[in-house]
């Protein structure tokens, strides 16, 4: 199990249960007409029609207060039959079960993780079993004994019944459980060994989108494949321009933490963004002593960098790479050149690139178009709109050499059109250049590198919190931007002049309202002396402000270039960035890694690294497993019910009991058999196969009949399995919430508790209606 | 407009197993009426289809084939339940309730207020004798306990029809008066009553009409006084007659042509008797006593 959210698509599932409710209830419908019919004959219309009207009228005439007394009488029942006694077995469980679990040596995490398990699942598999029984056997046994006869010649009506012995069974169930609950926390709280209960949380993981570099920095989809069995992790080489990068959405002030670093005098409390990992290491040089106790060393890297995400996909392709590479850089004179020289291969020899290359090309060009336009900003719009000319030229190439490619006609591609759209591209980015460079601005803030806490070694989890105000040692461009960013602000509210000169106070300003460092302040203050001394920067209206017009950014990056700002302080130029307004952008967090070991590699999977958001107390998870064991209660009554109205005991025990397993155990099996994503062919076919000694993955010669008539007996087979899958409740998804409890994660609402309620609405709704009707025509004999 | 609570026309129920083979032809096309206020009575021997057509009438079980209302309705209306109380052939209760449960249960599945429940209940456990055993358990209870709080549920609605399905079996002969009392105190109250019984006794005290039903088929049909009248014969009491009275009579009914007068002490059924002793030992309790006793006081008691 991992703890990478499956999204719940509440809509799409609404629409599809109504859907097969709809179908459902036609089926049934017809099905009793046409069994009415069989029966009756031409009467059995009439007959048919008035059981229909009165069972709708049933529908609406239902009576809470008869409900109510089938309920309570339901409750009744149970206490006075003992079922309570199930509580004496959970506590006599309880007490023994500190024997067997307590061991002080295990790590803490481990014995929280096993004292939890323990005491949802003893929760969950005791009241199972009762539940099971009881809402199986309960109709039956009322019809047994003719006690419902009783009942029936009341006018409570058997929809009612249905209702009031689920409810009254639902009750039952959940105060068990609720006390259950109860008597399982105090038992945990006072039965954790010292050490690990202040383990006993529930994190908040915010999951992200996980895609690689690889060791040429080029963008990849998976990394490295280290012949792991399960290809679940991919992986980096260390020492290399390999990373994995994350990319989280939705990080605002809510995922920022307060935590305490350090222990005891050198405690300080820290507010930032708390990220934990679980790499695992691969080491190709087995047995080298100092590389096992050095262990292996990762860095987080945060960046924002908009050029990356907007320009990374036009690298697909040996040709595009220079172009890409250098709009990537912000280079972005360069990347017009390069970009005209591709133009002109495209207009001479356009078949020098393959196919695929165009196809990448295009690619490369709609999602940068698309990613510009994201950014809202209006002054890249000009440049946007020729990403998106280019691109829909591209289609227009692509789509005849397609056709050329399919149907073998020679019809000549547009490249030339191509080619022009591609230079009138390259045009606008030369034209804007220095607003894209301004636009699209890289922030990248390398964090301290830190050991990865291997797995077998026993360690806690690798956690970093990343403080809030990030002060680093800024590259080039990052300066520039700093700089021009203070001093826009500063000319603008004429702080910086005083009299005909820059004013005096503008060391001190630097060192106390940017922290910039006293000598950096003294070496900016003495350039910008000579600058306005030889001309380039000019005082007018009490403003300081760049002569010949240009932006601050501009004359920064100039001065950058020339090195007149090279730091005077050994840490290089220190700046303080916040890590919300900085390096969040629309919500989003870039997060690189690295691995910075030679020879080694990163093992690396997408609920690898999370963000940890405020924990919540254990509780919370607690409460919402028990609510999701609840809810899987709730639905084995509603479906023993249902069953046990037509089936008796025994019948009706066999038919939740094998719903219960296959919904728990096959259901996901059954849905990837039904997407085809489990590899191999169909159930007979591959039986047949195994049965021969032949490998399933192979396939049959298409020749052989038995192989169609095969073929079409896993085609039938296929259509039960998906009215069966369809029919039959994923049970695991009530799990869930134990898991995610069990290890330490609270349990998510939305993807968690929100499908266990949906699943059990959706079957409660129908069981219902369908009990009630079975109920209603069927004859109440004992016999 | 036919005073009719119960119509039924033509009506038949075949039993048929898992396969829908026929096992036993239960009734057979019986069609019979049952008039408003009157007490009728369904007799036939065991197995003769009593028990099946009053669970038709209920809706427990469905026809095969014909037609019936019950107080105007279909049998699988079940509105008609508001006005119609049913006593089954044993009394089918939840045991695990005790009788103020029990009623009060069955009252809510009426609808009925909170006030109203407790009052019936009161009248109904009074009525039936359960004073005392009212907060025990069901499970606790003799069969002729059952059978009372099987009655009181039944009319815990003061119902218009009541079905009651052998509502002397399992009754001590006491019980079994009690019961025929109140039915024709239930009769006294202008309700229509339907029971059947195999208990020739009980039917003949208390009903109005019976119909008699034998291996699913209907019989007999008509009122009792009528069915049981014997025209050729006439009885005729007195205290004991000596001998030389006897002789005298004897020749009198010999002049009107009569051959076959007999003289016998008559004797009180086995019914009489019980009653006779449990009412006597209500008065001398300790005491044993002698047929000799038991008819002296049986004359008193029946003079
Ligand atoms: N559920 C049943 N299945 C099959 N046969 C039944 C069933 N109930 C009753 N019978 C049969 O129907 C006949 C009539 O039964 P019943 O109506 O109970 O008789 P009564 O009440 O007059 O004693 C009997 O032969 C009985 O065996
Ligand atoms: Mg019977």
């Amino acid at each position: 199990m991992d703890f990478d959210i499956r999204p719940y698509d509440l809509s799409s599932a609404a629409t599809s249960w109504m859907v097969l409710v709809g179908i459902l209830t036609l089926i049934s419908v017809g099905l009793s007409f046409v069994l009415s019919l069989a029966r009756n004959g031409v009467s059995g219309v009439a007959i048919f029609t008035t059981g229909l009207g009165s069972y709708l009228g049933d529908l609406f005439s239902l009576s809470p207060k008869r409900i109510y007394a089938l309920t309570k009488l339901t409750l009744l029942e149970a206490i006075r039959r003992k079922a309570l006694l199930v509580f004496v077995v959970f506590a006599v469980l309880l007490m023994f079960a500190g024997w067997f679990l307590t061991d002080t040596n295990s790590r803490p995490e481990l014995q929280v993780s096993i004292h939890v398990t323990f005491l949802l699942t003893a929760i969950a598999w005791l009241i199972l079993p009762a539940v099971i029984f009881l809402s199986c056997w309960a109709l039956p046994e009322d019809i047994r004994i003719r006690s419902l006869h009783t009942v029936v010649t009341k006018p409570a009506r058997r929809l009612e019944i249905v209702i009031g012995r689920m409810a009254g069974m639902g009750i039952v169930s959940c105060l068990v459980l609720v006390v259950m609950g109860v008597i399982g926390a105090v038992w945990i709280y006072r039965k954790l060994p010292e050490n690990s209960r202040s383990q006993l949380t529930c994190r908040v993981p915010v999951f992200g989108q996980l895609y690689f570099f690889d060791a040429d920095g080029q963008p990849a989809a998976t990394g490295i494949n280290v012949g792991d069995t399960w290809m679940y992790r991919s992986h980096i080489a260390g020492n290399s321009r390999a990373r994995a990068v994350w990319m989280f959405r939705d990080v605002n002030e809510s995922s920022i933490v307060t935590d305490t670093i350090g222990t005891g005098d050198e405690a300080k409390t820290v507010e930032g963004l708390k990220l934990e990992c679980r790499f695992e290491a691969f080491r190709t040089v087995k047995g080298s002593e100092k590389s096992v106790l050095q262990g292996v060393q990762a860095q987080y890297t945060l960046s924002s960098n908009p050029r990356e995400e907007a320009f990374g996909m036009l690298s697909q392709g040996e040709a595009l790479r220079p172009v890409a590479d250098a709009l990537r850089d912000g280079q972005f004179r360069n990347g017009s050149d390069r970009l005209k020289e591709l133009a002109t291969r495209v207009r001479t020899t356009p078949d020098e690139l393959r196919p695929a290359d165009y196809l990448g090309l295009q690619n490369g060009l709609a999602v940068a178009g698309v990613i510009l336009k994201e950014m809202k900003l209006p002054a890249l719009l000009p440049v946007q709109e020729k990403f998106d000319a280019a691109s829909s030229r591209g289609i227009a190439l692509l789509r005849v050499l397609q056709t050329n490619n399919a149907t073998g006609a020679t019809d000549k591609p547009p490249y030339a059109e191509f080619a022009e759209s591609l230079e009138t591209l390259a045009g606008g980015i030369l034209e804007n250049a220095d607003l894209l460079h301004e636009s699209l601005p890289k922030l990248e803030v390398p964090l301290p590198a830190f050991h990865i806490s291997e797995y077998h070694e026993g360690a806690a989890e690798n956690i970093t919190v990343i403080p809030r105000k990030l002060r680093f040692a800024a590259d080039y461009e990052t300066l520039a931007r700093f700089l021009s960013g203070i001093f826009e602000k500063w000319s603008e509210e004429g702080k910086l002049v005083e009299g005909n000169a820059i004013s005096s106070g503008l060391v001190d300003s630097l060192q106390k309202d940017a922290s910039v460092s006293p000598l950096n302040a003294e070496l900016l203050a003495t350039v910008l002396n000579e600058q306005l001394t030889a001309g380039t920067l000019k005082i007018s209206d009490g403003k300081l402000a760049v002569a010949d017009g240009r932006r601050w950014f501009a004359f920064f990056d100039d001065l950058i270039r020339k090195e007149l700002l090279i730091s005077q302080d050994t840490e290089g130029w220190l700046i303080e960035k916040d890590l919300l307004t900085d390096l969040v952008s629309n919500g989003f967090l870039r997060v690189e890694v690295a691995c910075l070991n030679d020879q080694m590699y990163l093992g690396m999977a997408r609920p690898d690294l999370f963000i940890r958001k405020p924990d919540r107390s254990f509780l919370v998870g607690y409460t919402k497993a028990l609510v999701s064991i609840a809810l899987m209660l709730m639905l084995i009554i509603v479906l023993g019910v249902t069953v046990s109205c037509t089936v008796k005991g025994p019948v009706a025990l066999f038919f939740t009991l094998t719903f219960f397993l296959v919904g728990q155990f096959f259901h996901e099996f059954m849905m990837k058999m039904l997407s085809g994503q489990e590899q191999g062919m169909g159930t007979l076919e591959s039986a047949v196969l195994i049965a021969q000694h032949r490998n399933p993955q192979v396939g049959m010669d298409v020749s052989s009949t038995t192989s169609a008539v095969l073929k079409g007996a896993d085609k039938g087979l296929e259509g039960v399995l998906r009215v069966f899958s369809n029919i039959v409740p994923d049970f695991s998804v009530f799990n869930r919430g134990s898991s995610f409890v069990e290890n330490g994660f609270d349990v998510p609402f939305n993807d968690c508790v929100v499908p266990a309620v949906a699943i059990f609405a959706g079957f409660l709704i129908p069981c219902v209606l369908m009990a009630g009707a079975m109920l209603k025509f069927r004859e109440l004999e004992a016999k | 407009m036919s005073n009719a609570v119960i119509e039924i026309r033509n009506l038949s129920k075949i039993y048929r197993d898992f396969w829908g083979r026929k096992k036993v032809q239960a009734v057979k096309s019986l069609s019979m009426d049952v008039q408003k206020g009157e007490v009728f009575g369904l007799l036939g021997p065991n197995g003769s289809g009593k028990t099946t057509t009053m669970k038709m009438l209920l809706g427990l079980l469905f026809p095969t084939s014909g037609e019936m209302t019950i107080l105007g309705k279909s049998a699988s209306d079940v509105s008609k339940n508001e006005k119609i109380g049913y006593l089954p052939e044993e009394s089918y209760l939840y045991r695990f309730l005790n009788a103020d449960e029990t009623l009060d249960f069955y009252g809510r599945l009426f609808n009925m207020s909170a006030a109203d429940r407790i009052r019936r209940s009161d009248e109904l456990i009074e009525m039936v004798g359960l004073g005392k055993a009212r907060r025990r358990q069901l499970k606790e209870y003799s069969k002729g306990m059952t059978r009372r709080i099987g009655l009181a549920q039944a009319l815990i609605n003061d119902p218009e029809l009541v079905l009651l399905d052998e509502p002397t079996s399992g009754l001590d002969p006491l019980g079994t008066r009690e019961m025929k009392d109140l039915i024709l105190r239930l009769k006294a109250q202008g309700k229509t009553v339907v029971m059947c019984s195999h208990q020739l006794a009980d039917v003949q005290d208390v009903c109005d009409r019976i119909a008699v039903l034998f291996q699913g088929e209907l019989k007999v049909l008509g009122r009792v006084d009528e069915l049981l009248e014997m025209r050729n014969e006439t009885q005729m009491r007195t205290s004991s007659l000596s001998m030389e009275a006897q002789e005298d009579i004897r020749k009198v009914l010999e002049k009107h042509n009569i051959k076959n007068a007999q003289f016998t002490s008559p004797r009180a059924d086995l019914e009489e008797l019980f009653l006779r002793t449990v009412r006597e030992s209500g008065e001398r309790p300790g005491r044993r006593f002698s047929a000799e006793e038991i008819a002296a006081s049986g004359k008193g008691g029946n003079a």
